[in-house]
């Protein structure tokens, strides 16, 4: 058996953080340190505490200055021109009329990148296109010009040829292996997971009865209230200072560095304060190309996506198509469950890797169950790219699982509470990728929290039901 | 060219701008009062919220013609050098702000309400609030600072909140 964790009795440190205690008292940290390690179910003194916000007073005072409301002499604005096609090859792009437009003063393709791709993992993203199109919010070029509004109109006078091809918008027409690959010579699923555990033929033959459900979830954009914006200057000695809103500006500084051909140390990314993330902003979007918009005409260069650009062209969340199959006992006690999952990745990988994993582990729900075959996919298509949102996948599966669950008890006229508190996780149990739990309390939550509402056992139609 | 003539946070400003250009952007890049944001442009999110002759508008929806000699209070005109505004006080108290983009929007839609019903219920609050899209907060601990500013704002004491 593991040793018990170690608890200190006082942590007199933790619960005294005065700086300001004379420095004559005993130190503050005994050597060597001690990791104070609270013992399962123990709650930490911060609970039931009011905190208030460092910069609240400020953004009640609207003095608070998001990347918008910063200015620098002589800043020109920037505009990104959207291809508006799903999928299509690039014959050509004139930018001459535009470039003629008094008040324009640089214009850049997919051409000026040094290097036109990137990604948190996969690099398939371009900048801005260059040959391809994978999906309509990819940008084809940028213009910096004096004022915001003639940098749109000018927008209208880059004209670009497209050779229109036939988009993949189904995930599961993606996920077929004749389906040409978007990003040929690749099939469209670029990443995939199992999870084995038992024998979940077995289980199903061993079974009273077993259900099925399909159940599916929609694209959902973060919306965060400030737009995606970026500043970028590109000074003489040759070093660019980006003002962005990026979460992971580490990330961004190495990608940044990549796509423009520079060591990280001539990238230095400002992270200002974000008006809302949710997982939206962990990746760079236009930072490369309004850095080389910088270089090119030596002014500042600021960038606001427009609201209908945050919906095209950042990422979203992964719509999932959910196929599950339970096998139970009368009694509801689960035997075995096989899951598919297909994740539309949209047109590039950003997070999916990531959201992959994490929704493929999660997928079984908080539940014991012995015979488990969890298998995920995640495709390209011709849409808007997928990514970080809040929760990396957790939230679908989620709803399936449980609404699974609701399911399964209505058929078995089995009240949805006890169906959750005969399967559900306890002290110790295993995860389905066999993690020992600790610190688990989701039969007591779910007790209390159903005695707290009044619950009936069947809920009342009207926003009340059980989840675990 | 357009000359528009307005009464700024009780001040007398006056701009040479496109007729094209909306009150928002005049507040924004003439006055370089930035508190009034740019959320969507086009009326939803209410971010841009300023009060012109006592009524909240969508500060990206009005040109600059239609203020020409009106009185318009923004964000940076509810404090004053030594005093928060109540709703200013208690948004801070209550944390009702997270990442607070909407948060001079919100405020002013709120004065605005009170101005107007200086006792509102929870219902009136949500409607007042209408215009107005959060993304962080959801909206329960705006509703609380607000009403507990309406009982400064009427002399009395501020209930206690329960907690969650």
């Amino acid at each position: 058996m593991a040793e018990k964790p170690k608890v200190i009795e006082k942590p007199d440190v933790l619960q005294q953080p005065d700086i300001l205690r004379p420095t004559t008292a005993a130190p503050l940290v005994a050597f060597p340190i001690e990791v104070v390690v609270p013992e399962g179910r123990q709650q930490t003194p911060a609970v039931g505490q009011r905190a208030s916000r460092a910069d609240g007073r400020l953004h009640g005072l609207g003095q608070t200055k998001y990347i918008d409301d910063m200015y620098f002499p002589n800043m020109l604005f920037a505009k990104i021109k959207r291809a508006g096609v799903a999928s299509a090859r690039i014959k050509s792009i004139d930018t001459k009329a535009a470039e003629a437009m008094p008040g324009v003063v640089a214009v850049i393709t997919g051409r000026d990148i040094p290097c036109n791709s990137f990604g948190p993992s996969l690099k398939d993203q371009p900048v801005l296109a260059e040959t391809r199109v994978f999906h309509s919010g990819d940008g084809v070029a940028a213009v910096a010009a004096e004022t915001e509004q003639i940098a749109t109109e000018a927008l209208e006078k880059i004209k670009v040829e497209y050779e229109v091809l036939t988009p993949v918008l189904d995930p599961l027409e993606s996920l077929k292996l004749e389906t040409p690959g978007i990003h040929a010579p690749s099939a469209n699923i670029y990443g995939h997971k199992i999870i084995k555990k038992g024998d979940v033929e077995k289980a199903f033959a061993e079974s009273d009865h077993v259900f099925e459900g399909s159940f599916r979830t929609q694209m959902v954009e973060h919306v965060p209230l400030e737009p995606y914006a970026c500043i970028a200057n590109w000074d003489a000695n040759g070093r660019v200072t980006i003002y962005s809103t990026l979460g992971r500006i580490t990330l961004g500084r190495a990608d940044v560095g990549r796509t423009l051909g520079v060591p990280m140390s001539r990238v230095r990314i400002v992270a200002t304060v974000v008006g809302g993330n949710f997982g939206g902003k962990n990746e760079i979007r236009a930072e490369p190309a309004m850095a080389l918009l910088s270089k090119k005409t030596g002014r500042p260069v600021k960038c606001v996506y427009t609201r209908s650009e945050e919906f095209t062209s950042s990422t979203t969340r992964h719509p999932l198509i959910m196929d599950y199959k339970t096998g139970v006992t009368k009694q509801g006690k689960i035997l075995g469950r096989k899951i598919r999952l297909v994740l539309d990745g949209g047109a590039y990988c950003s997070w999916s890797e990531t959201t992959l994993g994490k929704a493929c582990i999660l997928s079984a729900g908080p539940y014991n169950i012995e015979n488990l075959y969890a298998e995920a996919f995640v495709v390209y298509t011709n849409k808007t790219m997928t990514g970080a949102m809040r929760g990396f996948g957790a939230p679908q599966v989620c709803f399936a699982y449980e609404s699974h669950m609701d399911d399964i008890a209505h058929a078995l006229g089995i009240d949805p509470l006890e169906i959750r508190l005969v399967n559900a996780f306890d002290e110790g149990s295993l995860s389905p990728t066999s993690q020992k739990l600790h610190s688990v309390v989701v039969k007591e939550s779910l007790l209390r929290a159903a005695k707290r509402f009044g619950w009936n056992g069947l809920g009342d139609g009207n926003g009340t039901g059980v989840k675990a | 060219m357009v000359n528009v003539t307005l009464k700024v946070n009780g001040e007398t400003r006056s701009a040479s701008v496109p007729p094209e250009t909306t009150l928002l952007r005049l507040l924004r890049d003439q006055f370089n009062l930035t508190g009034a944001k740019l959320g969507c442009d086009v009326g939803d999110c209410g971010a841009c919220t300023v009060i012109v002759d006592g009524k909240p508008v969508n500060s990206c929806l009005m040109l600059v013609g239609q203020v020409d000699g009106r009185e318009v209070l923004t964000i940076e005109g509810m404090a004053t050098a030594d005093h928060l505004h109540p709703l200013q006080k208690l948004f801070e108290h209550f944390g009702s702000l997270q990442c607070g983009f909407c948060g001079p929007g919100v405020i002013l839609s709120a004065k605005a309400l009170l101005d107007e019903n200086p006792d509102p219920s929870t219902q009136d609050i949500r409607d007042a609030l209408g215009g107005n899209l959060c993304r962080c907060t959801g909206y329960t601990k705006m509703i609380e600072a607000i009403k507990g500013a309406s009982c400064i704002l009427r002399g009395e004491e501020v209930p206690a909140v329960k907690s969650a």
